[in-house]
């Protein structure tokens, strides 16, 4: 029988893959045991059965599914639609490009904490140029108000992050084939014909692979919300993510935390599953 | 022509808001919220960026920031290179190379949130909680799916040519690595790392939760910890966040080219 021999690669690999170990794979294998663990360290099944009957957690998957369904929804369109609008221009492209990039370069906390600046419904840029307009402004409260706390943190995310969808259709768009769009031109195809049969369907790959990428950050939403409304008013804008923070870090429940994170887990997998899909061919078609 | 004053009103719906914060930052507090607000029309000061300085608590956050941000990259890049090449170059049994590769990527997709309570019990538990050293090891382990994902990437771009000859000139793969495809895919690399400092310059979850102190917490931890609370003085924390975005913008713009690769895989944020 031949000897197995370590291939020499694993030498190299060793320090990643140790560090990846202990730093996220030990931690998941521990996230399951807290889960499962009672406050006072008995094994029970006990938090996974709490989340079934608790509203609290029911209204902050609403709150992350209508924030991550409106977000992404407004994100790829305001994206597609700014990267054809800047493809379509003669001069000054590249400028325009790089200048759009800003919002989504800042520290997600930097920009909450601009948007705090413009919302104050006392005075915020907002309301301060309503009331320089000569209107009352009173009953705009942005975040401050429970109706329309969660639409004002969506346009946020969708300010901030419409550039990245756009980077990436912008780059997609010019990797499109001259040639077919010319003939299409050439035979008299109109603008909107052209975009809708050639330039739509070529472009559903990349599409898809920001909608995903976006999916996966939206489901998480964190930093901004923390900033902006702490959840709040009342339970407005709580996510998942708030509410795991708070069941841990507040009142020190962590096996029902741990129980939670499972959840978001199980449902990030799915999501990144169909995210690997995209990937791949792109990654192939860049190596060749 | 319509198009254009279109595009542009669009780019300055992005710029407006950090426009004005910038203006904030050096406004004084009685035309900080002046009805109308002032657009241009202000004396400037500089009174609220020598209050971030003056505060203390910001400057040690800054300083912790740059330790965390480089002292992760440096580790992330020493150990992400190697493991980038082995997969890449080296021999391996079949399927090897793609199952340990695919398994470091899948890290990057795991939800911070997820890991963030047994990263903390543990980090509890060996009494390493509050320490800037502890959240750079954190960082490194967040940044390695990407480092090798990126490095495998620039790498494959080599002609497998010039490694082969260099081995049948009698080069060790350290050598090869080192002295010939670094040296080749030095700008790739260069943007590998900018990233990453980035991501961790911007990350606000795990250093909020990880050092909660004043002594090892980071910037944007800083900033937030002064929004929160119920007195806001809005020129420091607009002083402070400008000095948190200055230096993303400076790195993002040299390292523009590769902006599509990189932020496919979320490099940006943290």
């Amino acid at each position: 029988m031949k000897r197995f021999q370590i291939p020499r690669g694993v030498w190299w690999v060793a320090p990643a893959v140790g560090i990846l170990a202990l730093m996220s794979l030990y931690p998941l294998f521990f996230l399951v045991f807290t889960g499962f663990h009672s406050i006072s360290g008995e094994w029970t099944i006990r938090n996974f059965t709490r989340m079934a009957s608790d509203r609290m957690l029911g209204e902050a998957f609403l709150h992350t599914a209508v924030f991550t369904v409106a977000a992404l929804v407004l994100e790829l369109v305001c994206g597609l639609l700014l990267a054809i609008l800047i493809d379509s221009l003669r001069r000054g492209r590249a400028v325009l490009r790089t200048a759009l990039l800003l919002p989504m370069l800042l520290p997600p906390v930097v920009a909450a904490v601009i948007w705090r600046l413009i919302y104050n419904p006392q005075f915020g840029l907002l309301n301060g140029t309503i009331r320089a307009l000569g209107f009352n402004p009173s009953h705009l409260t942005w975040t401050s108000g429970e109706g329309g706390a969660l639409a004002s943190v969506i346009l946020v995310d969708v300010w901030e992050w419409t550039p990245f969808v756009f980077l990436l259709i912008s780059a997609a768009l010019q990797g499109l084939p001259q040639e077919s769009l010319e003939a299409a031109r050439v035979d008299g195809a109109s603008r909107w014909r052209i975009f809708f049969d050639i330039e739509l369907p070529l472009l559903r790959p990349v599409l898809a692979l920001a909608a995903m990428l976006r999916g996966m950050d939206l489901i998480r939403i964190f930093d901004q919300v923390f900033i902006l409304t702490q959840g709040g008013p009342g339970f407005a804008t709580e996510t998942i993510s708030l509410y795991i923070y708070r069941t841990a870090f507040r009142f020190f429940d962590f096996g029902y935390a741990s129980a939670m994170s499972l959840l978001l887990l199980v449902i990030a997998t799915m999501l990144a599953r169909g995210l690997v899909r995209q990937l791949r061919p792109i990654a192939a078609r860049e190596a060749a | 022509m319509k198009r254009l004053v279109l595009a542009v009103l669009a780019v300055a719906a992005g710029l407006v808001p950090v426009y004005w914060l910038l203006t904030i930052s050096f406004k004084t507090e009685a035309d900080q919220f002046a009805i109308p607000p002032k657009w241009f029309a202000f004396a400037p000061t500089l009174v609220h960026y020598k209050a971030v300085f003056a505060s203390g608590s910001l400057e040690s956050a800054l300083w912790n920031s740059l330790i965390a941000a480089s002292g992760s990259t440096l580790l992330a890049l020493a150990a992400g290179v190697p493991a980038a090449y082995a997969l890449n170059n080296l021999k391996w049994p079949a399927g090897w190379a793609d199952s340990i590769g695919f398994w470091i990527l899948s890290n990057r997709l795991l939800p911070p949130i997820v890991t963030i309570v047994p990263l903390f019990l543990m980090l509890r538990d060996m009494r390493l909680l509050n320490s800037i050293w502890s959240l750079t090891v954190v960082y490194t382990a967040f940044h390695l799916p990407f480092v090798v994902w990126m490095m495998r990437g620039f790498l494959a771009e080599v002609p497998r040519e010039i490694d082969e000859a260099a081995r049948l000139d009698g080069a060790s793969p350290m050598r090869i690595l080192w002295s010939i495809l670094l040296p080749l895919v030095g700008p790739g690399l260069t943007a590998t790392a900018v990233f990453s400092m980035i991501a961790a310059w911007n990350e606000f979850l795990y250093a909020l939760i990880l050092t909660q102190t004043g002594a090892a917490s980071t910037l944007p931890v800083g900033i937030a910890a002064r929004v929160t609370q119920y007195e806001i003085k809005w020129g420091v924390m607009s002083a402070a966040g400008v000095l948190a975005m200055l230096p993303v913008l400076v790195f993002a713009a040299v390292t523009q080219r590769y902006l599509v690769r990189g932020l496919s895989l979320g490099a940006v944020k943290g």
